[in-house]
This record gives structure tokens, C-alpha cells and sequence, in this order.
């Protein structure tokens, strides 16, 4: 297959590759200044924090960082809510049963049962959880970065409580955030063997012909106006055959 | 019979013994002239005595053995004492004491000439003063005088100088103050210092010099002597000049206290022995804070309970590098003070407090703030420019640190929303809330914070411990499929 030259599809426009690129700086500065500061018992933490130029600097930075990041988030939703409504997008994210049916599929594929993974649309299950997972955590993100910002005017209204438990709940959603970036996004866009050692799909807007084929037949099949089972078809034919070797070991 | 011929008679005695010596019985007396032995057959018992008119009282007890050791032990007792001998005990009667040995200082000189004498400066101050001529036995007790070859004179520096200044004596310095120089002979031996020699100290006299001095106060004499200190105790002294009183001193303040103002001179005794000596000590110059420290909790402990568990003046502020207590360095090291007790788990049982509370503080933010403010003080000189952090003292006190329970509790809460208010303007009766009172959050205290850390403690390896095994999956499935 890579002896003939691959056909290309579009799959990311220029701000959906900005957008990216600006959450990932907000991520990683946000990261870097938030969770120095949870771990500040390790000595990394303390190097951060002074090549940074001390606590202060590392919470403005930290908290500019936080604007970025709810700038991005509410341009995000704004231009998602108006494309979806106003241009008739297709609302491509929105969870729907297909996305349970494809994860189960995607457990049989890899325990062998089935010989072929699921077959998923645009947004697969995982990219979808991954999406909604920054939606949520996000927002819990930004309201609990609020409260400790502005913990006077918060303790004016609510009950002062909500001040440590605002810090419990941000340290600790960050702290999940920055694992499940740095082991499944990592993974899926870096180590895993479909796109070693890049999907760079974000960086030039294309993805490959053969990869759609394999992540995202639904889609091909719609643009390609064929049914998917067409799609699939030859692509499943040859890791088939030797799917029988495998099911003799199972 | 003349008081030579005595003299010579004396030594015709000393020789008789001499040669009879190695005959003569085992006893302390063996040795000394005959006529000697004699008189310590009565004079070697202890308990006589001789009455002055006055009522005063000698001792007539003799030592034989340390006369037998003294320069004097081969002359014959008559030799001094010329109206006695063997045969003849004259019943004698003087005023006094004084009068007494005025006299019998003339005997001596009968040996040692005035011009002799006044080689030796002490002796050459001493007979310089008009009204008193120096009486020898004063200093020198003739039964048990020693040889000056080998600096053996006396049996030990100190009891040298005591012969003199265990008396009232005193100086006049150029401002007209009297300064008593009288050593208190019971206090010195008492002193960690019982061991050491006067001339340890007190440099430039030995038992041949004793130079003039004068100075023009007592303080500047104290300062002065205070440096003497350093020559065994260089580590404390090092540290004095790190320390706020030195700086003071330096600048001219000569009330600033040296080594001698808290610890003695002649009843020098380890500072920390006695814990509420050592806090009264400080507050004989900072008295209106000795007095708030004697009414917090830790001082009425001191005081009333003689409770040595309690910190004193120099276990928060040290003893000898003591740092100004308004620099944020100081104000930094608050915690760590306080931490010294507090994290103790075994004394803070003994009062039923717990030793977890300087660590909810130190992880909690404002604690790590400052932990990290003191982190980076070496990149950052700026140190001014940073907010002052809250510390324990802010709202337990910092001399008076009052009981968190009780009829103080509310005097706490009331310095915790002030201290709220200095870096957080307008902050609210809710907003001390935001800090949690030094609890762990539980499902008692602070519910929420303890629910949100337990979901997470659950939450964060459940889904971690998922993707993992998604991606072992995916990896898996793929290797089987190639």
C-alpha cells in the first residue's frame, strides 16, 4: 500500500488547526504553572517556579493562561452553536447510540472475536469522549480557577467552604487532565502503530485515504457516495485471513 | 635573746631534724624540725582556737602536711612565732584579728626586704597605697607558702587572687563610679567555670602581673571584658555577630547585651539550666514584652506551672544570632518555629493537641506560598516587593499567644478575619471559612473538600487504569494482526 502514492482527504480546516494549536499552548502553560505548584514538594517543581520568576509570576502566568483557555472554550462554543444552527453543520460530536454499539464492536475486535474494528463516522467513540471530556473538565476547570481568583466576591455569596473545595476539585481535575492527555491522547496521536510517529493530520488538515478507510469508513462512504460495506470491503479482506491463524491460538 | 639569734637558733633546729629525720616515726610531722613537731602536737589537732578582745576568732590549727610541703618548713616555729618555743607558751592578748596580723607582718620582713618585695607588682601597687600598709599573711598564709621557682607559689590562680578579692574591695573608674571588685569565692566555685583560672579570663595578670587599669565606665569595663569570651567560645561568638544586639552595640549602643549581661561573669552558669532565669534574663530590658509573654499560654505555663516543655525567649528568637523579629526573614521562619513543638508528636500528645497542625498549614496555600517565597529567595533579592504571607503568629499570637479553646477562641477568630482582611479587602464573616482551622477535611469537617478528594482518589486511577488497558488492547490487537 504505500508503494502507490496516497490520496489525501481533507479533515481539518485552518481554524479548527489554529484552535488546536492555541489549546495546546494553554494546556501545556497551564500544566506546567498549575501543577508546579500542586507538586511543590519535588525539586522540579521548585526549578519550574524559579526559571519561571517565582510564585507570583508562575499564578500570572497561570491565570492569563486560564483567559487563553476560556477565551478558546467560549469562541469554540459560540462558533460550534452557530455553525451547527445557522450553516446546517452536521453535529458531528453529539454522542449518540452508534458510539456505544462501536465501542463494544471495537472489544470484540480486539479480544477476536470479530476480525474487523468498528466501523465509526467523523468522531470515533474515543475522540469523543476525549472531546466531551475536555468540554466538562474544562468548565469545572474554569469555575473552580474563578473561585480561587476571586475568593473574596465568592465567600460574599456562598458559603467560604466552597473556596478549599474549589482547590481540591481543580487540583485534582487537573491532575487527571494532564494523565489522560499525556497517556491517551499521547498515545493515539503519537505511539499508536496507526499513525506512528505522527498523526499529522492536525498540523497539515489532511488525512490519507487509507486511514479513513480504517478509522473512519462512515465518513469516506458519505463523501465517497458508496455504502460503507464497499469501503471496508477490500481492506478487511486481507487481516481476515490471517484472523483465522489468530483464532487457532485463541 | 635577739631575734636573729632566734633565727639562727631556729635553723641549728632544722638541721638537728634533718639529720634525726630518717629515724623519726611515720607521721605527717616526720621531717620538720623538732621543735615544729612539738607544736603541732597541739596545733596539728583541729578545733583550737584563739579569742581576740574584739570576740574574733583564729584558728590555731596547722596543716603538718601542707607545712611540711611549704617553702617554711624548714624553719622552726619559733622562728616567726619568736616569744614561743618548746618550753615556753606565753599567754598573749591583741585588739583584734587586724592588729594581729599587722603584727606579724613585721616578721616577715625580717626575711623578705621591702625592695624584694616591690619587684613583684602586685606587691608594688599594694604598698604604694599610704593608709594600708598590705599585710603579707593576708595574701599569703606562711604555713602553707610555696616556692615561686616553677610557678608553684600558691596552690591555684584563683585561690592567688581570692586572698585579695574575696574581700570588699572595689575600684573608682573616671567617671567617679565604684565598682566593686570583690569575687564571690562560693559563686565561682559553683560556676561551670570552677575549673578555669582567673587569668583565663582576665588576660595581661598572672600571678607575677598585675597591670594598672582603668576605664571609664562599668559598661565600657563589661564590654570590654565580655571579649574574652570568644577565646573557648568562638562558634557563640561568631553567631553574637550575626545577631541583632551585636549590630546595635556596633552602632554605639553600649546598652545592647554582651556575653557577660546574660550569662554572669564569676557565677557563670549554662543560660538554659534554669528556663525561667533565662526568660527574666531577656526581660530585664524588654519588659513590657517579658510581661505579654508571662500571660500567654506558654509563659503562665512557666511561670505559674514551672512547665519546662514551653518555649522561652531564645527557643523562638536563639540564644546568641537572635535575628530582628520585624525582618520578613524572621516572619518567614515562623512556621519552622513553631513547628519545632508543634510537629512533635509525642510532646503535643502530652497536652492533647495535635501534631498535624503545622503541616495543614504548610500544605495548605498559604503555606506553600511562603515555602516557595523562601524557595526562591536567593534568585529573587526583591523580597520586599512580595506579599507578606499569613503566618501562625497572625492569628495565634505572637507574644501572647492564647489557648484556641475556651474564652479565647473568639479573640483568635477575630485576628483571623483581620489577618483575612490585610491581603484580601473586603473579604466578608463567610470568608475565614475558606480556611479550614488547621482540619483535615472529613465527613464531619469540611465534607465537600473531603468527598471531591475521595472521588478523585477513586475517579483518577479508575479511568487511568482503563485507557491503559485500552491502549495494551489496541497494541495487542495490532501486533496479532500483522
Amino acid at each position: 500500500m504505500a508503494s502507490t502514492p496516497q490520496r489525501q482527504i481533507k479533515r481539518f480546516g485552518f481554524g479548527r488547526i489554529v484552535e488546536h494549536q492555541a489549546n495546546a499552548l494553554a494546556f501545556i502553560m497551564l500544566v506546567i504553572t498549575g501543577l508546579s505548584q500542586r507538586f511543590h514538594e519535588y525539586a522540579v517543581s521548585h526549578w519550574i517556579i524559579k526559571t519561571l520568576g517565582g510564585v507570583d509570576d508562575v499564578r500570572i502566568i497561570h491565570r492569563w493562561s486560564g483567559v487563553l483557555f476560556i477565551t478558546l472554550i467560549a469562541a469554540h462554543i459560540a462558533v460550534g452553536v452557530f455553525g451547527v444552527i445557522k450553516k446546517r453543520w452536521p453535529a458531528s460530536m453529539m454522542v449518540n447510540m452508534n458510539d456505544f454499539q462501536n465501542a463494544m464492536e471495537n472489544m470484540r475486535y480486539y479480544f477476536g472475536i470479530t476480525n474487523h474494528p468498528a466501523l465509526c463516522d467523523r468522531y470515533d467513540y474515543k475522540q469523543k469522549f476525549e472531546y466531551w471530556g475536555v468540554i466538562a473538565g474544562g468548565f469545572l476547570m474554569i469555575a473552580t480557577g474563578l473561585i480561587l481568583w476571586f475568593p473574596v466576591d465568592v465567600a460574599r455569596l456562598l458559603p467560604g467552604e466552597l473556596i478549599p473545595a474549589a482547590k481540591a476539585a481543580h487540583s485534582n481535575e487537573a491532575l487527571l487532565a494532564f494523565l489522560v492527555i499525556v497517556t491517551w491522547h499521547i498515545y493515539n496521536s503519537i505511539f499508536s502503530p496507526e499513525v506512528f510517529p505522527l498523526d499529522t493530520a492536525i498540523f497539515t488538515g489532511n488525512i490519507s485515504r487509507e486511514r479513513m478507510v480504517h478509522e473512519h469508513p462512515r465518513e469516506l462512504a458519505r463523501l465517497e457516495n458508496l455504502p460503507v460495506e464497499e469501503i471496508v470491503k477490500h481492506h478487511h479482506a486481507a487481516p481476515a485471513d490471517k484472523g483465522s491463524r489468530t483464532g487457532e491460538g485463541a | 635573746m635577739s631575734e636573729r639569734k632566734q633565727v639562727l637558733l631556729g635553723l641549728m633546729v632544722v638541721f638537728l631534724a634533718a639529720v634525726t629525720a630518717p629515724w623519726m616515726s611515720w607521721s605527717a610531722e616526720q621531717g620538720l624540725p623538732e621543735e615544729a613537731q612539738t607544736c603541732l602536737g597541739c596545733h596539728g589537732e583541729r578545733g583550737l582556737a584563739f579569742t581576740f578582745q574584739n570576740g574574733e576568732r583564729l584558728d590555731v590549727y596547722i596543716d603538718g602536711t601542707k607545712f611540711k610541703a611549704s617553702m617554711h618548713q624548714s624553719l622552726a616555729c619559733s622562728a616567726c612565732h619568736a616569744e614561743f618555743s618548746a618550753q615556753a607558751h606565753p599567754e598573749r592578748s591583741f585588739r583584734s584579728r587586724e592588729q594581729y596580723s599587722a603584727k606579724a607582718s613585721t616578721v616577715c620582713r625580717q626575711c623578705h626586704s621591702d625592695d624584694q618585695l616591690k619587684k613583684s607588682p602586685v606587691h608594688a601597687t599594694l604598698m604604694a597605697k599610704e593608709n594600708k600598709a598590705p599585710v603579707c599573711t593576708g595574701c599569703h598564709n606562711p604555713h602553707t607558702v610555696t616556692s615561686i621557682a616553677g610557678s608553684r607559689t600558691f596552690v591555684s590562680e584563683t585561690e592567688h587572687c581570692l586572698r585579695c578579692h574575696q574581700h570588699a574591695m572595689g575600684i573608682t573608674l573616671r567617671n567617679g563610679d565604684k565598682v566593686s571588685l570583690k569575687v564571690d569565692a562560693a559563686a565561682l566555685a559553683g560556676s561551670v567555670h570552677a575549673k578555669l583560672g582567673c587569668f583565663d579570663c582576665h588576660f595581661g595578670f598572672s600571678s607575677s602581673q598585675h597591670p594598672k587599669r582603668n576605664f571609664n565606665t562599668p559598661r565600657d569595663f563589661s564590654i570590654a571584658q565580655a571579649e574574652a569570651c570568644r577565646r573557648c567560645h568562638f562558634d557563640k561568638y561568631t553567631k553574637t555577630l550575626e545577631s541583632i544586639h551585636y549590630a546595635i552595640l556596633s552602632q554605639g549602643n553600649l546598652k545592647a547585651p554582651v556575653c557577660t549581661d546574660c550569662h554572669g561573669s564569676h557565677t557563670v552558669v549554662q543560660a538554659r539550666a534554669d528556663k525561667l532565669k533565662s526568660s527574666k534574663r531577656c526581660g530585664r530590658c524588654h519588659q513590657e514584652i517579658f510581661k505579654t509573654y508571662t500571660e500567654s499560654v506558654h509563659g503562665t505555663a512557666l511561670v505559674q506551672e514551672h512547665n519546662t516543655d514551653v518555649p522561652i525567649c531564645a527557643d523562638c528568637h536563639t540564644a546568641h544570632s537572635i535575628q530582628g523579629a520585624h525582618t520578613q526573614d524572621y516572619r518567614d521562619k515562623v512556621p519552622e518555629i513553631c513547628g519545632q513543638c508543634h510537629g512533635n508528636a509525642t510532646l503535643m500528645k502530652k497536652y492533647g493537641l495535635s501534631p498535624g497542625e503545622v503541616n495543614s498549614y504548610l500544605q495548605d496555600f498559604h503555606g506553600v506560598t511562603l515555602k516557595l517565597y523562601r524557595g526562591q529567595k536567593n534568585g529573587d533579592e526583591t523580597a520586599a516587593s512580595r506579599k507578606a504571607i499569613a503566618t501562625c503568629v497572625d492569628c495565634h499570637g505572637i507574644h501572647d499567644i492564647t489557648k484556641t479553646t475556651g474564652p479565647t477562641t473568639n479573640l483568635v477568630k477575630s485576628r483571623l478575619m483581620k489577618r483575612c482582611q490585610k491581603c484580601h479587602p473586603g473579604a466578608t464573616d463567610d470568608f475565614p471559612d475558606a480556611w479550614l482551622s488547621h482540619y483535615e477535611p472529613s465527613l464531619r469537617n469540611a465534607p465537600l473538600v473531603y468527598l471531591i478528594n475521595l472521588t478523585y482518589k477513586v475517579f483518577i486511577p479508575f479511568m487511568l487504569i482503563g485507557l491503559i488497558l485500552q491502549i495494551l488492547l489496541h497494541v495487542w490487537r495490532y501486533a496479532v494482526n500483522r
